[in-house]
Protein backbone atom coordinates (compact mmCIF):
# COMPACT_ATOMS: atom_id res chain seq x y z
CA UNK A 1 0.00 0.00 0.00
CA UNK A 2 1.34 3.37 -1.04
CA UNK A 3 1.92 6.35 1.61
CA UNK A 4 -1.13 8.20 -0.28
CA UNK A 5 -3.44 5.18 -0.29
CA UNK A 6 -2.91 4.66 3.79
CA UNK A 7 -3.50 8.47 4.44
CA UNK A 8 -6.76 8.17 2.05
CA UNK A 9 -7.67 5.14 4.64
CA UNK A 10 -7.20 6.46 7.44
CA UNK A 11 -8.85 10.14 6.38
CA UNK A 12 -11.99 7.49 5.11
CA UNK A 13 -11.70 5.77 9.16
CA UNK A 14 -11.59 9.36 10.97
CA UNK A 15 -14.57 10.51 8.79
CA UNK A 16 -16.38 7.23 9.52
CA UNK A 17 -15.59 7.89 13.39
CA UNK A 18 -16.88 11.74 13.16
CA UNK A 19 -19.73 10.85 11.42
CA UNK A 20 -20.26 8.04 14.08
CA UNK A 21 -19.82 10.04 16.84
CA UNK A 22 -22.03 12.95 15.65
CA UNK A 23 -25.10 10.27 15.15
CA UNK A 24 -24.54 8.16 17.84
CA UNK A 25 -28.07 9.00 19.97
CA UNK A 26 -26.44 7.90 23.68
CA UNK A 27 -23.27 9.96 24.96
CA UNK A 28 -20.04 8.59 23.99
CA UNK A 29 -16.60 9.24 25.26
CA UNK A 30 -13.14 7.31 24.75
CA UNK A 31 -10.34 8.32 26.51
CA UNK A 32 -6.55 6.77 26.02
CA UNK A 33 -4.82 4.98 28.74
CA UNK A 34 -4.00 7.94 30.59
CA UNK A 35 -7.35 9.18 30.97
CA UNK A 36 -7.16 11.78 28.66
CA UNK A 37 -10.10 12.65 26.24
CA UNK A 38 -9.72 11.82 22.24
CA UNK A 39 -13.07 12.53 21.44
CA UNK A 40 -17.21 12.45 22.32
CA UNK A 41 -19.89 12.60 20.50
CA UNK A 42 -22.60 15.61 19.86
CA UNK A 43 -25.06 13.95 22.83
CA UNK A 44 -21.97 13.97 25.20
CA UNK A 45 -21.23 17.62 24.22
CA UNK A 46 -24.53 18.12 25.18
CA UNK A 47 -24.73 16.07 28.53
CA UNK A 48 -21.94 17.26 30.28
CA UNK A 49 -22.22 20.98 29.07
CA UNK A 50 -18.60 20.88 27.08
CA UNK A 51 -17.35 21.63 23.93
CA UNK A 52 -15.49 18.63 21.75
CA UNK A 53 -12.37 21.15 21.47
CA UNK A 54 -12.54 22.26 25.27
CA UNK A 55 -12.53 18.91 26.35
CA UNK A 56 -10.54 16.93 24.27
CA UNK A 57 -6.70 16.45 25.63
CA UNK A 58 -8.00 16.81 29.17
CA UNK A 59 -8.49 14.07 31.75
CA UNK A 60 -12.22 12.47 31.85
CA UNK A 61 -12.03 13.04 35.41
CA UNK A 62 -13.29 16.17 34.51
CA UNK A 63 -16.49 14.51 34.08
CA UNK A 64 -17.10 13.13 37.20
CA UNK A 65 -17.26 14.80 41.13
CA UNK A 66 -15.12 14.45 44.17
CA UNK A 67 -14.00 12.03 45.11
CA UNK A 68 -13.71 10.02 41.87
CA UNK A 69 -12.71 12.70 40.26
CA UNK A 70 -9.17 12.06 42.25
CA UNK A 71 -9.02 8.57 42.12
CA UNK A 72 -10.02 7.57 38.62
CA UNK A 73 -6.25 7.75 37.17
CA UNK A 74 -5.98 5.16 39.77
CA UNK A 75 -8.80 3.36 38.38
CA UNK A 76 -7.07 2.92 34.97
CA UNK A 77 -3.35 2.28 36.60
CA UNK A 78 -4.70 -0.69 38.31
CA UNK A 79 -6.80 -2.02 35.23
CA UNK A 80 -3.73 -1.65 32.94
CA UNK A 81 -1.87 -3.47 36.13
CA UNK A 82 -3.82 -6.27 37.13
CA UNK A 83 -6.17 -6.71 34.22
CA UNK A 84 -9.45 -7.39 37.06
CA UNK A 85 -12.32 -5.31 35.26
CA UNK A 86 -14.55 -3.50 37.45
CA UNK A 87 -16.37 -1.64 35.18
CA UNK A 88 -15.34 -2.59 31.57
CA UNK A 89 -17.75 -4.52 29.74
CA UNK A 90 -20.20 -4.83 33.33
CA UNK A 91 -21.82 -1.23 33.24
CA UNK A 92 -22.60 0.58 36.48
CA UNK A 93 -24.57 3.41 37.54
CA UNK A 94 -22.41 6.14 38.31
CA UNK A 95 -22.39 10.10 39.09
CA UNK A 96 -21.60 12.40 36.19
CA UNK A 97 -20.47 16.26 36.79
CA UNK A 98 -21.72 18.53 34.15
CA UNK A 99 -19.52 21.91 32.99
CA UNK A 100 -22.01 24.12 35.88
CA UNK A 101 -21.07 22.14 38.35
CA UNK A 102 -24.36 20.00 39.21
CA UNK A 103 -24.20 16.63 39.15
CA UNK A 104 -26.72 13.82 37.85
CA UNK A 105 -27.27 10.04 38.18
CA UNK A 106 -25.90 7.57 34.68
CA UNK A 107 -25.51 4.27 33.60
CA UNK A 108 -22.09 3.91 32.46
CA UNK A 109 -20.61 1.10 29.84
CA UNK A 110 -17.04 0.68 29.39
CA UNK A 111 -15.77 -1.00 26.26
CA UNK A 112 -11.67 -1.29 25.47
CA UNK A 113 -9.84 -1.01 22.05
CA UNK A 114 -6.46 -1.83 21.30
CA UNK A 115 -4.27 0.09 18.71
CA UNK A 116 -1.16 -1.72 18.43
CA UNK A 117 0.33 -1.31 21.76
CA UNK A 118 -1.70 1.50 22.82
CA UNK A 119 -5.50 0.82 24.97
CA UNK A 120 -8.51 3.00 24.38
CA UNK A 121 -11.27 2.71 26.66
CA UNK A 122 -14.74 4.01 25.33
CA UNK A 123 -17.28 4.71 27.89
CA UNK A 124 -21.26 5.16 26.91
CA UNK A 125 -23.37 7.16 29.09
CA UNK A 126 -27.29 7.18 29.69
CA UNK A 127 -28.55 9.90 31.61
CA UNK A 128 -31.09 8.42 34.73
CA UNK A 129 -31.95 11.50 36.22
CA UNK A 130 -35.82 11.04 34.79
CA UNK A 131 -35.81 7.74 35.76
CA UNK A 132 -34.43 8.07 38.63
CA UNK A 133 -36.48 10.43 39.40
CA UNK A 134 -39.38 8.67 38.98
CA UNK A 135 -38.05 5.95 41.25
CA UNK A 136 -37.25 7.80 44.11
CA UNK A 137 -40.51 9.38 44.24
CA UNK A 138 -42.22 5.94 43.85
CA UNK A 139 -39.86 4.84 46.73
CA UNK A 140 -40.53 7.53 49.26
CA UNK A 141 -44.17 7.35 48.38
CA UNK A 142 -44.32 3.73 49.18
CA UNK A 143 -42.14 3.88 52.32
CA UNK A 144 -44.80 6.59 54.00
CA UNK A 145 -47.24 4.03 52.47
CA UNK A 146 -46.24 1.05 53.79
CA UNK A 147 -44.82 3.07 57.21
CA UNK A 148 -48.29 4.66 57.21
CA UNK A 149 -50.24 1.75 56.71
CA UNK A 150 -48.40 -0.68 59.42
CA UNK A 151 -48.93 2.07 62.16
CA UNK A 152 -52.94 2.70 61.14
CA UNK A 153 -52.96 -1.49 61.22
CA UNK A 154 -51.62 -1.59 64.59
CA UNK A 155 -54.23 1.44 65.69
CA UNK A 156 -57.18 -0.42 63.82
CA UNK A 157 -55.96 -3.80 65.85
CA UNK A 158 -55.74 -1.80 68.97
CA UNK A 159 -59.12 -0.30 68.46
CA UNK A 160 -60.89 -4.18 67.62
CA UNK A 161 -59.23 -5.06 70.40
CA UNK A 162 -60.44 -2.71 72.57
CA UNK A 163 -63.66 -3.35 71.55
CA UNK A 164 -63.86 -7.47 72.03
CA UNK A 165 -61.94 -7.34 75.26
CA UNK A 166 -64.49 -4.32 76.40
CA UNK A 167 -67.15 -6.81 76.06
CA UNK A 168 -66.09 -9.90 78.24
CA UNK A 169 -64.57 -7.19 80.45
CA UNK A 170 -67.95 -5.83 80.65
CA UNK A 171 -69.78 -9.02 81.74
CA UNK A 172 -66.93 -9.82 84.19
CA UNK A 173 -66.94 -6.61 86.19
CA UNK A 174 -70.99 -6.50 86.18
CA UNK A 175 -71.36 -9.95 87.65
CA UNK A 176 -68.82 -9.19 90.06
CA UNK A 177 -70.85 -6.08 90.84
CA UNK A 178 -74.54 -7.79 91.13
CA UNK A 179 -71.98 -10.80 93.31
CA UNK A 180 -71.26 -8.10 95.52
CA UNK A 181 -74.86 -6.38 96.09
CA UNK A 182 -76.16 -9.88 96.73
CA UNK A 183 -73.32 -11.02 98.91
CA UNK A 184 -74.47 -7.56 101.12
CA UNK A 185 -77.79 -9.18 102.36
CA UNK A 186 -76.16 -12.68 103.23
CA UNK A 187 -74.30 -12.86 106.42
CA UNK A 188 -72.23 -15.71 107.63
CA UNK A 189 -68.61 -16.11 108.54
CA UNK A 190 -67.38 -16.35 105.01
CA UNK A 191 -68.95 -13.40 103.25
CA UNK A 192 -66.74 -10.66 104.41
CA UNK A 193 -64.01 -12.37 102.92
CA UNK A 194 -66.21 -13.01 99.76
CA UNK A 195 -67.45 -9.73 99.68
CA UNK A 196 -63.91 -8.38 99.64
CA UNK A 197 -62.35 -10.34 97.11
CA UNK A 198 -64.91 -10.21 94.85
CA UNK A 199 -64.94 -6.16 95.15
CA UNK A 200 -61.04 -6.62 93.97
CA UNK A 201 -61.93 -8.74 91.78
CA UNK A 202 -64.51 -6.28 90.22
CA UNK A 203 -61.68 -3.41 90.50
CA UNK A 204 -58.87 -5.25 88.53
CA UNK A 205 -61.57 -6.20 85.86
CA UNK A 206 -61.78 -2.17 85.48
CA UNK A 207 -57.78 -1.68 86.09
CA UNK A 208 -57.53 -4.27 82.71
CA UNK A 209 -60.43 -1.69 80.57
CA UNK A 210 -57.98 1.02 81.77
CA UNK A 211 -54.88 -0.41 80.17
CA UNK A 212 -57.05 -1.17 77.01
CA UNK A 213 -57.72 2.47 76.49
CA UNK A 214 -54.23 4.00 77.35
CA UNK A 215 -53.18 1.62 74.42
CA UNK A 216 -55.27 2.37 71.99
CA UNK A 217 -54.79 5.61 73.00
CA UNK A 218 -51.29 5.60 72.25
CA UNK A 219 -50.87 4.04 69.08
CA UNK A 220 -53.84 6.73 68.21
CA UNK A 221 -52.22 9.80 68.77
CA UNK A 222 -50.68 12.22 66.18
CA UNK A 223 -52.89 10.06 63.81
CA UNK A 224 -54.17 12.62 60.91
CA UNK A 225 -53.11 15.84 59.49
CA UNK A 226 -55.57 17.23 57.17
CA UNK A 227 -54.98 19.79 54.42
CA UNK A 228 -55.63 21.34 51.39
CA UNK A 229 -54.87 18.61 48.73
CA UNK A 230 -55.77 18.60 45.20
CA UNK A 231 -57.42 15.21 44.42
CA UNK A 232 -55.96 14.84 41.07
CA UNK A 233 -52.80 14.34 42.22
CA UNK A 234 -53.88 12.63 45.36
CA UNK A 235 -55.11 10.39 42.34
CA UNK A 236 -52.10 10.70 40.19
CA UNK A 237 -49.77 9.82 42.94
CA UNK A 238 -51.88 6.70 44.57
CA UNK A 239 -52.01 5.25 41.27
CA UNK A 240 -48.26 5.26 40.22
CA UNK A 241 -47.82 3.11 43.46
CA UNK A 242 -50.65 0.71 42.85
CA UNK A 243 -50.67 0.26 39.25
CA UNK A 244 -47.22 -1.24 39.60
CA UNK A 245 -47.92 -4.46 37.40
CA UNK A 246 -51.32 -3.55 36.53
CA UNK A 247 -49.84 -3.65 32.53
CA UNK A 248 -48.22 -7.40 32.98
CA UNK A 249 -51.36 -8.44 34.34
CA UNK A 250 -53.37 -6.81 30.59
CA UNK A 251 -55.54 -4.61 32.74
CA UNK A 252 -56.87 -1.64 31.20
CA UNK A 253 -56.62 1.52 33.59
CA UNK A 254 -59.24 4.32 32.61
CA UNK A 255 -59.31 7.77 34.59
CA UNK A 256 -62.18 10.24 34.32
CA UNK A 257 -61.25 13.32 36.39
CA UNK A 258 -64.55 15.59 36.80
CA UNK A 259 -62.52 19.03 36.76
CA UNK A 260 -65.02 20.60 39.34
CA UNK A 261 -63.72 18.02 41.96
CA UNK A 262 -60.07 19.33 42.60
CA UNK A 263 -59.09 20.92 45.92
CA UNK A 264 -59.94 18.41 49.35
CA UNK A 265 -59.36 18.43 52.48
CA UNK A 266 -57.50 15.36 53.34
CA UNK A 267 -54.32 13.54 55.20
CA UNK A 268 -52.20 13.09 52.00
CA UNK A 269 -50.83 9.71 53.03
CA UNK A 270 -53.71 8.36 54.33
CA UNK A 271 -56.15 9.33 51.88
CA UNK A 272 -53.06 7.68 49.62
CA UNK A 273 -53.52 4.21 51.33
CA UNK A 274 -57.08 4.61 50.80
CA UNK A 275 -56.61 4.93 46.72
CA UNK A 276 -53.69 2.19 46.87
CA UNK A 277 -56.02 -0.55 48.88
CA UNK A 278 -58.84 -0.27 46.66
CA UNK A 279 -56.65 0.03 43.64
CA UNK A 280 -54.54 -3.02 44.48
CA UNK A 281 -58.05 -4.86 45.45
CA UNK A 282 -58.44 -4.37 42.24
CA UNK A 283 -55.79 -5.81 40.12
CA UNK A 284 -55.72 -8.37 42.40
CA UNK A 285 -59.18 -9.79 41.78
CA UNK A 286 -58.94 -8.96 37.85
CA UNK A 287 -55.46 -11.16 38.33
CA UNK A 288 -57.43 -14.17 39.04
CA UNK A 289 -59.16 -14.36 35.83
CA UNK A 290 -61.49 -13.32 33.55
CA UNK A 291 -61.82 -11.52 29.65
CA UNK A 292 -62.11 -7.96 30.32
CA UNK A 293 -59.64 -6.64 32.54
CA UNK A 294 -60.61 -2.69 33.36
CA UNK A 295 -60.30 -0.41 36.34
CA UNK A 296 -61.93 2.52 36.24
CA UNK A 297 -61.11 5.19 38.16
CA UNK A 298 -63.26 8.21 38.45
CA UNK A 299 -64.14 11.17 40.38
CA UNK A 300 -67.52 13.92 40.72
CA UNK A 301 -68.32 16.29 42.71
CA UNK A 302 -71.60 16.29 44.93
CA UNK A 303 -73.50 17.93 46.72
CA UNK A 304 -73.16 19.32 49.90
CA UNK A 305 -69.42 20.21 49.17
CA UNK A 306 -68.70 16.21 48.63
CA UNK A 307 -66.74 14.96 46.19
CA UNK A 308 -66.99 11.35 45.29
CA UNK A 309 -64.26 9.02 44.26
CA UNK A 310 -64.95 5.55 42.87
CA UNK A 311 -62.71 3.10 41.68
CA UNK A 312 -64.68 0.46 39.97
CA UNK A 313 -63.09 -3.06 38.47
CA UNK A 314 -64.51 -6.04 36.48
CA UNK A 315 -63.51 -8.86 38.45
CA UNK A 316 -65.94 -11.40 39.40
CA UNK A 317 -67.58 -9.46 42.33
CA UNK A 318 -68.68 -9.97 45.84
CA UNK A 319 -70.93 -12.77 47.28
CA UNK A 320 -73.92 -10.57 48.99
CA UNK A 321 -73.00 -12.01 52.53
CA UNK A 322 -69.56 -11.00 51.72
CA UNK A 323 -70.59 -7.58 50.59
CA UNK A 324 -72.37 -7.26 53.67
CA UNK A 325 -69.49 -7.33 56.05
CA UNK A 326 -66.78 -6.30 53.97
CA UNK A 327 -65.74 -3.45 56.18
CA UNK A 328 -65.20 -5.18 59.32
CA UNK A 329 -62.12 -6.03 60.49
CA UNK A 330 -60.77 -9.87 60.24
CA UNK A 331 -62.95 -10.42 57.23
CA UNK A 332 -61.23 -11.24 53.89
CA UNK A 333 -61.45 -13.22 50.92
CA UNK A 334 -57.84 -13.45 50.21
CA UNK A 335 -55.57 -16.72 51.06
CA UNK A 336 -53.21 -14.79 52.95
CA UNK A 337 -53.84 -11.14 54.50
CA UNK A 338 -54.90 -10.15 57.75
CA UNK A 339 -58.82 -8.30 56.17
CA UNK A 340 -57.71 -5.57 58.01
CA UNK A 341 -57.33 -3.36 54.74
CA UNK A 342 -60.85 -2.28 54.03
CA UNK A 343 -61.77 -1.76 57.63
CA UNK A 344 -58.75 0.55 58.02
CA UNK A 345 -60.31 2.36 54.60
CA UNK A 346 -63.35 2.42 56.71
CA UNK A 347 -61.45 4.00 59.44
CA UNK A 348 -59.55 6.63 57.48
CA UNK A 349 -62.54 8.01 55.39
CA UNK A 350 -65.13 8.26 58.16
CA UNK A 351 -62.64 10.28 59.96
CA UNK A 352 -62.47 12.79 56.77
CA UNK A 353 -66.17 12.77 57.53
CA UNK A 354 -67.15 11.09 54.56
CA UNK A 355 -68.21 7.70 53.90
CA UNK A 356 -67.28 4.76 52.22
CA UNK A 357 -69.31 1.75 50.61
CA UNK A 358 -69.47 -0.64 48.24
CA UNK A 359 -71.46 -1.76 45.05
CA UNK A 360 -72.16 -4.95 42.93
CA UNK A 361 -73.64 -4.08 39.71
CA UNK A 362 -75.89 -6.87 38.23
CA UNK A 363 -73.36 -6.99 34.92
CA UNK A 364 -70.86 -8.05 37.32
CA UNK A 365 -67.52 -6.54 38.90
CA UNK A 366 -67.62 -4.31 41.90
CA UNK A 367 -67.41 -0.87 42.40
CA UNK A 368 -66.21 1.19 45.67
CA UNK A 369 -67.44 4.71 46.29
CA UNK A 370 -65.57 7.42 48.81
CA UNK A 371 -66.76 10.69 49.88
CA UNK A 372 -64.10 13.67 50.84
CA UNK A 373 -64.98 16.86 51.78
CA UNK A 374 -64.26 19.67 49.15
CA UNK A 375 -61.87 22.30 49.86
CA UNK A 376 -62.96 26.00 48.71
CA UNK A 377 -59.38 26.90 46.93
CA UNK A 378 -59.10 30.11 49.57
CA UNK A 379 -55.99 28.28 51.54
CA UNK A 380 -55.20 32.14 52.63
CA UNK A 381 -58.29 33.06 54.45
CA UNK A 382 -58.18 29.23 55.60
CA UNK A 383 -54.60 29.87 57.28
CA UNK A 384 -55.55 32.95 58.67
CA UNK B 1 -93.78 1.30 100.45
CA UNK B 2 -92.37 -0.41 98.15
CA UNK B 3 -92.91 1.35 94.38
CA UNK B 4 -92.89 -1.01 91.34
CA UNK B 5 -89.21 -1.68 90.20
CA UNK B 6 -88.39 1.02 87.25
CA UNK B 7 -87.89 -0.87 83.91
CA UNK B 8 -84.88 -1.17 82.28
CA UNK B 9 -84.95 -2.05 78.21
CA UNK B 10 -81.83 -2.95 77.16
CA UNK B 11 -80.15 -4.07 73.82
CA UNK B 12 -76.63 -5.43 73.11
CA UNK B 13 -76.20 -8.14 70.61
CA UNK B 14 -73.60 -9.82 73.23
CA UNK B 15 -75.19 -12.35 75.35
CA UNK B 16 -72.83 -12.42 77.89
CA UNK B 17 -73.14 -8.58 77.94
CA UNK B 18 -76.50 -8.44 78.13
CA UNK B 19 -76.99 -11.12 80.81
CA UNK B 20 -74.41 -9.71 83.18
CA UNK B 21 -76.08 -6.04 83.00
CA UNK B 22 -79.56 -7.93 83.99
CA UNK B 23 -77.84 -9.52 86.19
CA UNK B 24 -76.14 -6.57 88.16
CA UNK B 25 -78.87 -4.40 87.39
CA UNK B 26 -81.66 -6.71 89.08
CA UNK B 27 -79.50 -6.76 92.06
CA UNK B 28 -79.51 -2.71 91.92
CA UNK B 29 -83.57 -3.28 92.44
CA UNK B 30 -84.65 -2.28 88.30
CA UNK B 31 -86.28 -4.75 86.79
CA UNK B 32 -84.46 -5.60 83.04
CA UNK B 33 -85.55 -6.76 79.65
CA UNK B 34 -83.15 -8.06 77.07
CA UNK B 35 -83.26 -7.39 73.25
CA UNK B 36 -80.31 -9.29 71.47
CA UNK B 37 -81.14 -7.17 68.09
CA UNK B 38 -82.21 -3.43 67.37
CA UNK B 39 -85.68 -5.56 65.17
CA UNK B 40 -86.03 -7.42 68.56
CA UNK B 41 -86.89 -3.51 70.44
CA UNK B 42 -88.50 -2.15 67.20
CA UNK B 43 -90.83 -5.10 67.16
CA UNK B 44 -92.25 -3.67 70.48
CA UNK B 45 -95.75 -2.32 70.17
CA UNK B 46 -96.00 -0.23 73.32
CA UNK B 47 -92.56 0.48 75.19
CA UNK B 48 -93.74 1.02 78.88
CA UNK B 49 -93.77 4.59 79.95
CA UNK B 50 -91.49 5.44 82.52
CA UNK B 51 -89.08 2.81 81.11
CA UNK B 52 -85.01 3.85 80.65
CA UNK B 53 -83.20 2.66 77.41
CA UNK B 54 -79.94 1.28 77.72
CA UNK B 55 -78.55 0.72 73.91
CA UNK B 56 -75.44 -0.86 72.71
CA UNK B 57 -73.64 1.85 69.84
CA UNK B 58 -71.97 -1.11 68.02
CA UNK B 59 -73.96 -3.45 66.54
CA UNK B 60 -74.19 -4.83 63.43
CA UNK B 61 -76.84 -3.66 60.61
CA UNK B 62 -78.37 -1.22 62.51
CA UNK B 63 -75.64 0.59 65.08
CA UNK B 64 -77.32 1.98 68.29
CA UNK B 65 -78.03 5.72 67.11
CA UNK B 66 -79.85 4.57 63.95
CA UNK B 67 -81.74 2.90 66.44
CA UNK B 68 -82.41 6.43 68.39
CA UNK B 69 -82.91 7.23 65.60
CA UNK B 70 -85.78 5.33 64.38
CA UNK B 71 -87.37 5.44 68.08
CA UNK B 72 -87.29 9.12 68.18
CA UNK B 73 -88.80 9.54 64.74
CA UNK B 74 -91.94 7.46 66.31
CA UNK B 75 -92.03 9.57 68.84
CA UNK B 76 -90.71 7.18 71.66
CA UNK B 77 -89.12 10.29 74.25
CA UNK B 78 -88.29 7.52 76.81
CA UNK B 79 -84.86 8.65 78.48
CA UNK B 80 -82.05 6.89 76.76
CA UNK B 81 -78.33 6.06 77.83
CA UNK B 82 -75.93 4.69 74.62
CA UNK B 83 -72.73 2.25 76.17
CA UNK B 84 -69.38 1.54 73.47
CA UNK B 85 -66.47 0.27 73.74
CA UNK B 86 -65.23 3.53 72.47
CA UNK B 87 -66.62 7.07 73.43
CA UNK B 88 -65.14 10.18 70.97
CA UNK B 89 -66.25 13.26 71.56
CA UNK B 90 -67.80 12.68 68.01
CA UNK B 91 -69.85 9.82 69.85
CA UNK B 92 -71.42 12.17 72.04
CA UNK B 93 -71.98 14.85 69.86
CA UNK B 94 -74.10 13.01 67.89
CA UNK B 95 -76.04 11.58 70.88
CA UNK B 96 -76.45 14.33 72.30
CA UNK B 97 -78.19 15.48 69.11
CA UNK B 98 -80.61 12.70 69.60
CA UNK B 99 -81.51 13.44 73.03
CA UNK B 100 -79.64 11.02 74.67
CA UNK B 101 -78.84 11.29 77.97
CA UNK B 102 -75.71 9.95 78.58
CA UNK B 103 -72.95 8.31 76.85
CA UNK B 104 -70.97 5.50 78.80
CA UNK B 105 -68.02 3.23 78.09
CA UNK B 106 -67.49 -0.17 78.68
CA UNK B 107 -66.59 -1.84 80.70
CA UNK B 108 -69.27 0.23 82.58
CA UNK B 109 -68.19 0.04 86.32
CA UNK B 110 -71.72 2.26 87.25
CA UNK B 111 -74.29 2.04 85.24
CA UNK B 112 -76.77 1.37 87.85
CA UNK B 113 -75.73 5.22 89.09
CA UNK B 114 -76.12 6.88 85.54
CA UNK B 115 -79.18 5.36 85.25
CA UNK B 116 -80.56 6.90 88.45
CA UNK B 117 -79.51 10.19 87.73
CA UNK B 118 -81.02 10.00 84.65
CA UNK B 119 -84.15 8.31 86.29
CA UNK B 120 -83.82 11.27 88.91
CA UNK B 121 -83.62 14.25 86.45
CA UNK B 122 -86.62 13.03 84.67
CA UNK B 123 -88.90 13.31 87.55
Amino acid sequence: MSHTSIALALEAAEARLRSILQTVPDAMIIIDERGRIESLSTTAERLFGYDADEACGRNVSLLMPSPYREQHDAYIERYLTTGERRIIGIGRIVVGQRKDGTTFPMHLTVGELRTGDRHHFTGFIRDLTDQQLTEDRLKELQSEVTHMSRFTALGEMASTLAHEINQPLTAISNYLKGSRRLLERMEGENVDMLRDAVSKAADQALRAGQIIRRLREFVARGESERRIESLPKLIEDASTLALVGAREHGIAVTFRLDPGADLVLADRIQIQQVLVNLMRNAIDVMSEGGEIRRLDIATVAGPDDQVEVTVADTGSGLAPEVARQLFQPFVTTKRKGMGLGLSICRTIVEAHGGKIWVESPADGGTIFHFTLRAAADDRETDDA
Amino acid sequence: MSKAPDVILLVDDDAAVRNALKFSLEMEGFSVRLFATPDALLAEKDLPAGACLVIDYRMPDIDGLELVERLRSRGVALPILLISGRVTRSLRSRASSLGISDVLEKPLSDLAGSIRRVLDARS
